[in-house]
């Protein structure tokens, strides 16, 4: 039965999480010397699917077959022994100490009593020279890009001798241009025989960078492909089960005047280049103006800034005519702001809550949802009712708490609370990460018809994709400063991907 | 977030109560002591006859308000521990308002009496709770300072100003009390006021506008403030309502219990407040009985200690024993293990 061919070896994989089976029917092979993508949505288990062959988890039924040898059971160190080795999606890196330091991390290499870090950086430097990795070893990890920083976690697990290297959606964080440095890496790695996990849901990517691409759907295995004999539009089925549209055409509604109109505005930030230093920019009704940029360069500050939660230090905001600077979130809303804001699971949602309680929020002190002193149930239960159906939230039943809701689910929660709020100003941070296609396909259209409608609406997104198909004018920031406007007729990927790395270009197209 | 009176919560509740009495029971076997006899005694000692009856539920009337001041201010996220201070703060106005402010007649004086406490005390709470919404001081530390702070100016003022001129520090007697029942125990109409006060807060918890804000903002403040609800308003809020439950307790102990301010009379009401709460891991429906229930042993102890040899500081080691299994979350994880051993068995 053993097959020699194959490095690792995943059949009838099951796993639970209390109810949740995130696994139901894994199956995975892996070549030496091959990139295996792994796609699913969302939830479909592929991420779980390898943390449970680098021994993160145990696993409930199955067989694991690592080099030929078989295991019942696996841990991370017996994972590590046996050659696996994973760059997971958050990096798992010790901001205060320098890369060397990380990368030696727990096994030091020892002169006497203490660390020979002569030989660490030999070490170290072998690996950056075979691959051609670009790191510097004597930057602390808070001073280096994310780019970089996932470059040292490839290092720290070549370090400890790893022939299978698992990726755990390595793009989602980083511009088209380190992304291409990544696959150049990558290309290395398989050269030198490595074999390579690479998981994602970016279909352009798969296809450039795979050998073979296994897909998952809903806990279960649906199928193994050859790059060279699929397309994206049969893996988008396989993943999806139908056919999906997101690329949403767009549609140019009516413009009106000017909704929001940010001045010269500075803010603190949480990191030294998130903070906002001078932005001005304009949204006007019926128009969707996208900023892209690379994540915590002060996106989230600049919406935070906008929207009440974080203090304007200079300059002004206005909406629909009235200066909302430094206000109270309550009077910016009350102005006409609505926000999907990035973080649903603590900005936009109380998790101990219902669905119900959740999508009234913001109305407690209102009509029907008060009377007189008294929160209305049945006013909860009637707006739930409605919102479920209107914007097909499932599981259909208003009085189960946020918590127990699948992302997709969650965030058309907020989205839909939102949106129903009505308003003139519509902002939308990362409005669909995290979230199934089919939830992406529907907050995309739901934007769309709120541009429709007449409100301006302000998109910032990590997904450059999304930033292209859904904006009107792209405006794109680098260190808390605004590095480039762009008519997004005129933008093209290249471009804003330099400017997303602070590159300049000409002003295309002004305010 | 529902919190209905469900089976589950008071199985999560009697199911450590019977384990921490059956830890008790063996410390009792190893002072040589038969702990039915002794247990016998501690349940005669809280409830046979109108003198032992009264003084158990004249125990519960301040529990109840402290434990469910403890629970407004969690509910909005705090760990208020100053219920002590408050309750004390708010006696002291009481004695001050009830001796001095004679020229109201006897309703309004109460009333006058309870208002007093209650702005004071909530006054009182009013402070750490700024100092934790605007700069993040711990209101765990600030509530615990405060609480000797509180017990130094009453008790400079029952020994000073206030003194009734007797060898031990106490003020005057007020000029109106609050009706006594079962004569001759401490019991007085203040438990009917307990119980009225319980409901409301029960209702305003749950069911206002108010309650609502106060719950998200305790569960998930950044939310909250997203949602347009000030976090920090809210917060000092729920405080100071908190305060003013404190001071409500420490009128009934002046008013209905003493007659007059007894220096250091709200020892223990706080922290057993505190105590019942945490042991009804702050819900509003559970509070009650393990109040009750903390009334119990507290009343019952003496007489458990003359009739046996087991001392009554047993008690605070049942309860403490009681917290413990309490926070175990028993009943839910018993459930998950069998649960998974069905999903084995398959």
């Amino acid at each position: 039965m053993l097959n020699t061919n194959y490095v690792v070896e995943m059949k009838d994989i099951k796993k639970s999480f209390g109810s949740v089976h995130a696994v139901k029917n894994g199956q995975f092979t892996l070549r030496k010397g091959e990139v295996h993508s792994l796609i699913g949505e969302n939830g479909a288990g592929k991420s779980t699917m390898m943390k449970l062959l680098y021994g993160m988890y145990p696993f409930d039924a199955g067989e694991v077959t690592i080099n030929g040898k078989k295991y019942e059971h696996i841990n991370p160190k017996a994972a590590i022994e046996a050659g696996v080795g994973m760059v997971h999606q958050e990096f798992m890196l010790v901001n205060e100490l320098t890369v060397l330091e990380n990368i030696i991390l727990g096994f030091e290499p020892k002169k006497g009593l203490t660390i020979d870090f002569a030989a660490a950086r030999a070490m170290a430097q072998k690996y950056i020279d075979q691959y051609n990795m670009d790191v510097q070893l004597d930057k602390k990890i808070s001073q280096i890009s994310v780019g970089e920083a996932q470059r040292v976690e490839i290092i720290k697990i070549l370090a400890r001798g790893a022939e299978i290297i698992i990726l755990d959606e390595p793009t989602a964080v980083l511009t088209p241009q380190e992304t291409r440095r990544l696959f150049e890496i990558l290309n290395n790695l398989r050269e030198d025989g490595k074999s390579i996990v690479f998981i994602s849901h970016k279909l352009n990517e798969v296809m450039e960078i795979s050998d073979r691409i296994s897909c998952m759907r809903q806990g279960q295995y649906t199928g193994t492909v050859n790059k060279a004999e699929t397309s994206p539009i049969e893996l988008t089925k396989m993943m999806v089960g139908r056919e999906v549209v997101l690329n949403i055409e767009k549609k140019t509604a009516h413009q009106g005047g000017v909704v929001l109109d940010v001045k010269d505005i500075w803010t603190s930030g949480e990191k030294e280049i998130s903070k906002i230093r001078g932005i001005s920019f304009d949204v006007k009704a019926g128009e969707i103006v996208g900023i892209a940029g690379i994540d915590g360069n002060g996106q989230s500050e600049l919406i935070e800034a906008i929207a009440g939660l974080r203090q304007v230090e200079k300059g002004t905001v206005t909406l629909d005519g009235v200066d909302i600077t430094n206000k109270t979130v309550k009077q910016i809303r009350d102005a006409g702001l609505t926000h999907i804001p990035e973080d649903r699971n603590t900005r936009g949602l109380n998790r101990a809550f219902t669905i119900g309680e959740n999508l009234v929020e913001v109305e407690l002190d209102q009509a029907p949802v008060k009377k007189g002193f008294v929160i209305n149930k049945a006013a909860i239960t009637q707006r739930a009712k409605d919102m479920i159906e209107k914007f097909d939230i499932r599981p259909a039943d208003g009085s189960l708490p946020t918590s127990s809701l699948s992302g997709g689910n969650a965030q058309k929660v907020v989205v839909a609370r939102e949106v129903n709020l009505g308003g003139k100003l519509l902002i939308a941070s990362q409005p669909t990460r995290g979230v199934d296609i089919g939830a992406i396909e529907s907050i995309r259209t739901i934007l769309q018809d709120v541009k429709e409608k007449g409100l301006g609406v302000l998109l910032v997104s990590a997904e450059l994709e999304e930033i292209m198909s859904l904006s009107d004018r792209i405006i794109v920031m680098h260190e808390g400063k605004i590095t480039g406007r762009l008519a997004a007729e005129e933008a093209d990927e290249e471009e804003i991907g330099m400017l997303m790395m602070g590159g300049y270009a000409h002003d295309k197209k002004g305010e | 977030m529902k919190k209905k009176f469900d089976v589950k919560s008071v199985l999560n509740v009697l199911l450590p109560l019977v384990l921490a009495l059956a830890v008790g029971a063996i410390i009792i076997l190893f002072i040589g002591e038969n702990p039915i006899e002794a247990y016998a005694a501690l349940i005669e000692g809280a409830f046979k006859g109108k003198l032992r009856l009264g003084t158990t539920l004249a125990g519960f009337t301040p529990l109840l308000l402290t434990s469910l001041a403890f629970i407004v201010a969690a509910k909005a996220g705090a760990f208020n521990v100053g219920v002590e201070g408050e309750v004390l703060l708010g006696g002291i106005v009481a004695a001050y308002i009830g001796i001095n402010w004679t020229f109201l007649p006897a309703p309004l004086l109460i009333i006058a009496c309870f208002l007093g406490a209650m702005i004071v005390a909530a006054l009182w709470a009013f402070i750490p709770a700024a100092l934790k919404a605007y700069y993040d001081v711990s209101e765990v530390c600030v509530t615990i300072l405060m609480n000797s702070v509180a017990l130094y100016i009453t008790n400079y003022l029952v020994s000073g100003p206030m003194s009734a001129g007797t060898t031990i520090a106490e003020s005057k007697p007020v000029a109106v009390t609050l009706p006594k029942l079962m004569m001759p125990s401490a019991l007085n109409a203040g438990i009917f006021i307990a119980i009225v006060v319980t409901i409301v807060m029960i209702f305003i918890l749950q069911k206002t506008s108010l309650g609502t804000k106060i719950r998200l903002v305790g569960t998930n403040p950044a939310n909250a403030e997203y949602a347009g609800i000030n976090p920090k308003h809210t917060f000092i809020k729920a405080m100071m309502i908190s305060g003013a439950l404190g001071g409500i307790a420490g009128t009934i102990e002046v008013l209905g219990v003493h007659g007059a301010f007894l220096n250091n009379f709200a020892s223990g009401l706080g922290n057993n407040g505190m105590l019942a709460a945490l042991i009804a891991k702050c819900n509003v429906f559970t509070a009650p009985i393990i109040s009750f229930f903390i009334a119990m042993l507290n009343s019952g102890a003496m007489r458990m200690q003359q009739a046996t040899n087991v001392p009554k500081s047993l008690i605070d080691t049942i309860t403490a024993v009681f917290i413990i299994f309490a926070c175990m979350e028993l009943i839910g994880n018993l459930k998950k293990r069998a649960a998974k051993k069905a999903e084995e068995k398959k």
